[in-house]
């Protein structure tokens, strides 16, 4: 989870200095607590904790001498600290509480807000208004207007979040990009989305690996009473909702440079992308065609494949057999 | 070593912490010449006699930064001495620092929070994000679960979204080329911004159109130009309404506009596009579906190639078909 990936991050100094202001206030209400409870609790390595307080426990104001004397600085139990790893804040100066919110911060949690009220178990729309409520109270300026329309969701999500929370197993009809039919049954690990789009991240029983799944390729889905066999910490369930393969086809494209941050999931890592007759030339990574096709034909005049042969053939196909239908 | 050299050696976080508690604890404000003679991170680096435009400069820069993260940092005029720079008094007044007593947190809304800020873990508003929460959790509440069930995000591409948000929260009026659908060539347009809308999965700039008059929703795709932002301060407008408005707007088109398409059975356009929110099933393979931009609803249908032809309406029906004939030429 993306907590976790963040406990070795290095900070930036915005960061740090959200961070200082943010703990002075949490060590007050703690008389005595350890780094690692500490640690624990902002997400953080203990270092980054020890660093941070003790560069706290040599600040303070420059005080009506203009020279930070000793009753112008925090100071913490300094033995305690250096001895037993545990932090007693024993003087304080200018600092009474936690901060307020920018206006942006609250923006962004009550926009996030916003799109989690789409899921099934925060159907308490009330309760989601007054916390949006408390953060704009919370903030230092007016938030800004940032929306996300909130779709509604189908029961599918519902049942599908009922079977993670069990921790059974789920079956299903899916329909891949290819357009075979298959009844998979699968450890359901964990629900994500993009932007309005729901994919499912399990187990395929059937495939024995890793899948995601879109939610709207899931036909007839039902729960059963089986538990699951592989579980969320078992299993190396990657960040990234798409991944390559070795057996990943190399496919040349030229598109517009405005489109090209939708083609972002497909461009590989590393690969090179150059200006050509006003357009991008880059390469993309897919698995078989029927998915490079559908991608193609829905950007018109937008994208176009170089090479391989193959690939153009499959798109060119693709598209007439669509305007053929017109006929 | 030179007092330069000893200076650097102050961290930036430490000269910005150093800061925040000077203007903290000062009721009647300190003075440029104070802040920089006596802070640390500064007054390692004053020079009494000499030339101190480098380190105003970077006091100016620090203001910036930690008014960025929602410190406010207050400017007051001695009295008598109005316009007289040097004069100026800065300070923190505390009421408006600090989190208002009242405001608490219970720990299921900690955790729902936890995971509105998840959201935005990738792209422009993930540093707003991370900073929110450190101060949540500053206030010492545990989230209830950790919800591992859940990674839902909201993923920004647009490269227009980072200087139309700063524009937002500075309140001024941006400049951009916008390429109408069906037009051949992009024309600038100056807007004082309202809101971001995520709207059916799209990013839209709601905003005034000050050559035009009146309101228009900008799809963020479709601005070809970078974004300039100006010094002009858009006009007073109650911008929560306005956006409500906007909203409300947006779902009466995405309603009334409907399409009919026929779908192939068993195939992805028959699963998926049976799924879309609204979509009302006419027959066996016959869908009625709801849409807000034309041109937008038959690039998708486009991607699906033979398995959906569109029925109604013809407009629609057309663009399909060009685009389809359209990347079959290409590709010819």
């Amino acid at each position: 989870m993306a907590e976790k990936k963040s406990r070795s991050t290095p900070l930036q100094a915005q960061d740090k200095l959200t961070f200082l202001l943010s703990l002075v206030p949490f060590l007050m209400d703690h008389d005595r607590i350890s780094v690692t409870e500490v640690a624990e609790h902002f997400g953080m390595s203990p270092e980054q904790i020890r660093d941070a307080v003790r560069l706290i426990g040599v600040s303070g104001i420059p005080g009506e001498t203009a020279a930070y004397q000793h009753e112008d600085l925090f100071d913490i139990s300094w033995d305690d600290f250096e001895d037993n790893d545990q932090i007693i804040l024993t003087h304080r100066v200018a600092i009474d509480d936690s901060p307020r919110f920018s206006g942006r911060e609250a923006a962004a949690l009550i926009a996030g807000l916003q799109y989690l009220s789409a899921l099934p178990e925060h159907a308490d729309r009330a309760a989601i208004a007054t916390l949006m409520t408390k953060l704009s109270r919370g903030a230092s300026a007016a938030p800004s207007q940032l929306t996300v329309q909130s779709t509604d969701t189908d029961d599918t999500l519902a049942l599908i979040r009922d079977s993670v929370e069990a921790g059974v197993q789920l079956e299903f009809d899916y329909l891949n990009s290819r357009g075979e039919h298959e009844r998979r049954r699968v450890d359901p690990l964990r629900i994500e989305s993009m932007d309005a789009d729901w994919y499912l991240r399990a187990w395929c029983h059937l495939r024995e690996a890793v899948r995601t799944f879109r939610l709207d390729r899931i036909s007839h889905p039902q729960v059963t009473s089986e538990p699951i066999t592989h579980r969320i910490d078992d299993v190396k369930l990657p960040d990234t909702l798409f991944e390559g393969s070795a057996n990943d086809l190399i496919v040349t494209i030229d598109v517009v440079a405005a489109a090209a941050p939708l083609l972002a999931d497909y461009v590989p890592e590393g690969a090179s992308t150059v200006e050509h007759d006003g357009r991008l030339r880059t390469t993309v990574r897919v698995s078989h065609y029927h998915g490079l096709k559908r991608l193609i034909a829905s950007m018109p005049g937008v994208a176009v494949v170089v090479a391989p042969p193959d690939a153009r053939r499959a798109v060119e196909e693709w598209a007439a057999a669509g305007a053929a239908r017109y006929k | 070593m030179s007092a330069t050299n000893t200076a650097q050696r102050v961290p930036v976080e430490e000269r910005l912490f150093s800061l925040v508690l000077a203007l903290l604890a000062t009721e009647a404000g300190l003075t440029k010449n104070e802040i920089l003679s006596t802070v640390q991170g500064y007054r390692q680096r004053y020079s009494i006699s000499g030339d101190n435009s480098n380190l105003e400069r970077q006091f100016e820069r620090d203001k910036d930064d930690i008014r960025e993260l929602g410190v406010p940092l207050e400017t007051l005029e001695t009295p008598g001495q109005a316009g007289n720079n040097q004069s100026l008094r800065y300070r923190i007044p505390r009421g408006d620092y600090e989190l208002p007593a009242d405001i608490s947190f219970s720990p299921e809304e900690t955790t729902l929070l936890n995971l509105a800020a998840m959201v935005w873990r990738e792209g422009s508003l993930s540093g707003e994000s991370r900073r929110a929460i450190l101060k949540l959790r500053s206030l010492g509440v545990a989230s209830v679960d950790p919800v591992l069930g859940y990674a839902p995000r909201l993923r920004v591409r647009d490269a227009a979204f980072d200087p139309l948000s700063t524009a937002l929260d500075k309140d001024v009026v941006v400049r951009f080329g916008y390429l109408k659908s069906g037009e051949q060539v992009s024309r600038t347009r100056t807007v004082a911004p309202i809101a971001l809308i995520q709207h059916d999965g799209r990013w839209m700039l709601h905003g005034e159109d000050l050559d035009a008059g009146g309101t228009r929703n900008f799809l963020l795709r479709r601005i070809v130009t970078p974004v300039t932002t100006t010094n002009t301060k858009s006009p007073p407008v109650d911008k929560s309404a306005a956006t409500s408005r906007a909203l409300a707007e947006l779902e009466q088109i995405w309603e009334e506009r409907r399409a009919t398409v026929e779908v192939e059975p068993d195939s992805d356009a028959a699963t998926r596009l049976g799924k879309r929110r609204g979509t009302a099933h006419e027959g066996a393979n016959s869908l009625t579906l709801h849409y807000s931009d034309l041109d937008l609803l038959a690039d998708e249908l486009a991607g699906y190639g033979p398995e959906v032809v569109v029925s109604a309406p013809p407009e629609l029906r057309d663009a399909v078909r060009s685009r389809l004939a359209r990347t079959a030429a290409d590709h010819g």
